[in-house]
């Protein structure tokens, strides 16, 4: 059987191919690139009421099994224990949050010594390795980690240039060199905070601010209080 | 047998494959591009420190575009005619010829009235994927707080959409229709250099895939302006901005240079200054900021490019160079820029009215001299654009009056609007609506300006929606809609069939409410202050940000009403245009339709004024009448 396509109905087909095919590269515009972002993680609950744990840890370089090698970047702990690359967390409202940050990462230095004070956390206190502090020495800040619509910062000391052991692939044990700092913070009403670093810790970009420090995944991400 | 017996084995199909044409263009393209990132990979340069540092190797990528380019332009047979004449063959300067039939229009031709449709089509398309890229920001701020996708992706997003159409669009008007109807207005059989006429289409279109590549690079953070020390620190879709500018520079600065050549060497006889069509007077006055402001992007750009591979430090303060020496090269480029967009729309407001109103064109020589004054006063603006980067304050008032003093020249446009138009006899044709549309739409633009020229003022408003609503009321109030006023008007004659009249005016009153519906609200969010290029804003602006988006939505319903109405009429309809539908007395609606490879048979002698509409006669204004074959 011999099927004649009229002029108009090639003119159809065409016309649909290449509306097809415009639709199909805007899809894949969009989902491959604008909606990329890290999965967001939620913290753990405890036994104590309204108190949920993030654990986080800071590297100074991801390691060959991750897209970017030498980028610094945060990873967060999961409900099963595993390390994840995201900067994405996600914490309950009205609630006590206990961060416990392991900071495998050497010293950056601050460029605005106001930011070595922590705001915005239980007690105005830190602990760095234990030790309660109200203030680090700007100097030796590796990280902040910032929620500026929280009005929360915490400095995170970073860990001696000449320390033994440094970790040198993401994720970092426990037996590697570190700091462990933790604090506590109160989340007010639901919403989407966004959170970052204010170190400039890019290292090798212009001023330390590309790369890791623009991109969401790596030193800044979103904090969801839901 | 001998071997000029032997029958020729190739299949037609393959034959027909291989050869100069948009298929080697890109698979050459494509050689070419991974042949740089290798070579990139290969070479030991200063950068090799940063690429260990930061993973990421600026150098292979400016290798691989830089390739792909020269690999696309030899596919597309650009090195074929200079070969050739170094090997002694006589000098030509047909590419195509009609026996091509469609395969002239993706491939390289050296006729213009080819090149033009090329540049309707391709830019039309980039038009829509920048169109595209509006909705997508407006879907992300139909809340306050991040939505869909990060504030890094939106801020790309948001420098896609605004390089998209600061760069395409530089050729809105020039490209497709400058390039069409120049050579027939003028009495001319062709431009001055075809090849470069279609070596600047094509140039474009690498430009324009190259920038939308950027989302595979990490896109970039600086909007349309690039601005330092951001753009040195930025990831490597920096680059994708950089080749793209670069190239749409280049493009720019040819096409300027083609254009001022042939309407300068190649008029008819008795085409003297003063009789020359004012649309033509605006390409020449955007044709010659093309060629002064094109080349200083073009450099600075490769400024750019030297501080982020070689690591020299043009604009690194902390190495002896000024991230202010950028922001001032860019608008040095970025301000005549704003005028490349404006002019032509003034020069097809122009050249329609008349032939709408059915009245000369009022004022012709004081139009002139507008256009001609806003092109020289372009180069005098710029720091307002830096009114709050702390520059010298001693400078401010300088550069405050001559920006209000430019409203001067822009205002005889007006008034030679407004005198054509006064007492005509108005035929409200799809063309003249849109044209209408520019008077209303520019003017709220050219209003909202002064208050950015103005320091007081535009330290409150700068940076801000307010900024963002002025530009859009200006550039697509301006320009954009003059586009469409050039394709309702011109498309009989560049594609032989007419538009649906019904359909055009359900898109012009589609796009003009919603057009103001969308861009009027953003004065106010600008001057509550919320800023541009952030992805979060107050919660008490939702509202206004949710009727935007919606408005903005409609907006893009209009241009798929467009875009129906013209894959209807030019695929399905194609009702036969009438060889002069708007009984234009210019000469480019005297010859044939379709018009001659060649445009006119003998070259027409200019005897008479070229806009006669409502004197006696409207007989053409070129002797002899046999123009066309």
């Amino acid at each position: 059987m011999v099927v004649v396509v009229s002029n108009f109905g090639k003119k159809l087909a065409a016309t649909g191919l290449v509306l097809g095919l415009f639709s199909a590269g805007l899809a894949w515009y969009i989902g491959g690139y604008l909606m990329v972002t890290p999965d967001s993680v939620a913290s753990a609950a405890t036994s104590a009421p309204a108190t949920s744990e993030l654990t986080l840890q800071t590297v100074a370089g991801l390691g060959d099994a991750y897209s970017q090698p030498t980028w610094v970047a945060y990873l967060v702990k999961d409900a099963h224990g595993v390390w994840r690359q995201s900067t994405n967390f996600t914490v309950p409202a009205n609630s006590t949050v206990r961060v416990t940050v392991l900071q495998y990462d050497g010293a950056s230095g601050l460029r605005n010594p106001f930011l070595a004070r922590p705001e915005g956390v239980v007690g105005n206190t830190i602990e760095v390795d234990g030790k309660a502090v109200q203030a680090i020495d700007p100097a030796l800040a590796s990280h902040t980690f910032a929620i500026p619509g929280m009005h929360l910062v915490v400095p995170l000391e970073g860990v001696a240039d000449d320390a033994p052991d440094q970790c040198e692939a993401a994720p970092c044990g426990l037996e590697k060199a570190h700091r462990t700092i933790t604090f506590s913070f109160h989340t007010g009403s639901r919403g989407r905070f966004r959170w970052q670093c204010f170190v400039p810790c890019a290292a090798g970009f212009i001023h330390g601010f590309g790369g890791p420090m623009q991109t969401i995944g790596y030193m800044d991400g979103f904090l969801d209080v839901v | 047998m001998t071997i000029a017996a032997m029958p020729r084995r190739t299949s037609p199909l393959l034959r027909r494959l291989v050869g100069f044409n948009l298929i080697t263009a890109v698979v050459l393209g494509a050689i070419g591009y991974y042949l740089g990132w290798w070579l990139g990979h290969q070479v030991s340069v200063a950068a090799t420190d940063h690429y260990a540092d930061t993973n990421q190797n600026d150098v292979a990528l400016f290798l691989a575009y830089g390739l792909a380019v020269v690999g696309f332009l030899t596919g597309l047979g650009f090195l074929n005619y200079p070969v050739s004449r170094m090997l002694g063959r006589p000098a030509s300067v047909a590419a195509k010829d009609e026996a091509d039939g469609w395969k002239r229009y993706v491939s390289l031709c050296t006729d213009h009235k080819v090149v033009g449709l090329q540049y309707l089509i391709g830019i039309g398309f980039f038009l829509l994927v920048g169109g595209v890229n509006a909705m997508l920001i407006r879907v992300e701020l139909l809340r306050p707080t991040p939505n869909i996708w990060p504030a890094g992706q939106y801020l790309t997003l948001v420098g896609l959409h605004g390089s998209m159409m600061m760069g395409m669009m530089t050729s809105g008007i020039l490209g497709p229709f400058a390039n069409y109807v120049v050579p027939l207005m003028i009495g001319a059989r062709r431009m001055a250099f075809p090849r470069i006429e279609a070596l600047t289409f094509w140039l474009l279109m690498a430009a324009g895939v190259i920038l939308t590549s950027a989302v595979f690079y990490g896109g970039f953070p600086t909007g349309w302006t690039g601005y330092e020390p951001l753009a040195d620190q930025a990831n490597m879709g920096m680059d994708s901005y950089i080749v793209f500018f670069a190239l749409v520079g280049l493009s720019m600065t040819l096409l300027g240079f083609n254009m001022l050549a042939t309407v300068f060497s190649m008029r008819a006889p008795g085409m003297g200054w003063g009789r020359l069509p004012i649309f033509v007077w605006s390409v020449v006055a955007t044709s010659a900021l093309n060629v002064l402001a094109a080349p200083v992007l073009v450099t600075t750009l490769t400024m750019v490019a030297l501080d982020r591979t070689l690591q020299t430090t043009f604009f690194l303060s902390s190495s002896g160079g000024s991230p202010f020496l950028y922001e001032n090269l860019f608008w040095v480029f970025g301000h005549p820029e704003v005028y490349i967009l404006a002019i032509p729309g003034f020069g097809i407001v122009l050249e329609l009215l008349p032939v709408f109103a059915r009245k000369p064109l009022w004022g012709y020589r004081l139009a002139v001299s507008g256009m001609v004054g806003v092109a020289l006063l372009s180069f005098f603006v710029w720091q307002h654009h830096l009114f709050m980067s702390g520059l010298n304050a001693n400078l401010r008032p300088f550069y405050m009056l001559s920006t209000e003093l430019i409203s001067l020249p822009t205002g005889f446009t007006f008034l030679c609007a407004m005198g054509t138009v006064w007492r005509g006899r108005i035929r409200y044709d799809v063309p003249m609506l849109f044209c209408l549309g520019w008077v209303f739409n520019f003017f709220i633009g050219g209003l909202s300006g002064v208050f950015l020229s103005d320091v007081p003022s535009d330290t409150t408003t700068h940076g801000s929606f307010f900024t963002m609503a002025h530009f859009h009321y200006t550039i697509m109030g301006g320009l954009i809609f003059t586009f469409f006023a050039a394709i309702y008007y011109w498309l009989p004659k560049m594609a032989g069939v007419q538009l649906n009249q019904r359909l055009g005016k359900v898109h012009f009153w589609l796009m003009f409410v919603s057009f103001n519906s969308t861009f009027a609200p953003l004065f106010v969010i600008g001057a509550l202050g919320q800023p541009r290029r952030v992805v979060s804003y107050p919660k008490d602006l939702q509202f206004l940000n949710q009727w935007v988006s919606v408005s903005a939505f409609v907006l893009g319903i209009s241009m798929v009403v467009f875009l129906a109405n013209f894959v209807w009429s030019l695929v399905f309809a194609r009702i036969p245009a009438d060889p002069n539908p708007w009984h234009s007395s210019s000469l480019e609606w005297q010859v044939p339709t379709p018009v001659p490879v060649h445009n006119f048979d003998r070259i027409p002698v200019i005897t008479a004024e070229l806009y006669p509409y409502g004197a006696e006669t409207t007989a053409p204004a070129a002797e002899p009448l046999t123009v066309g074959s």
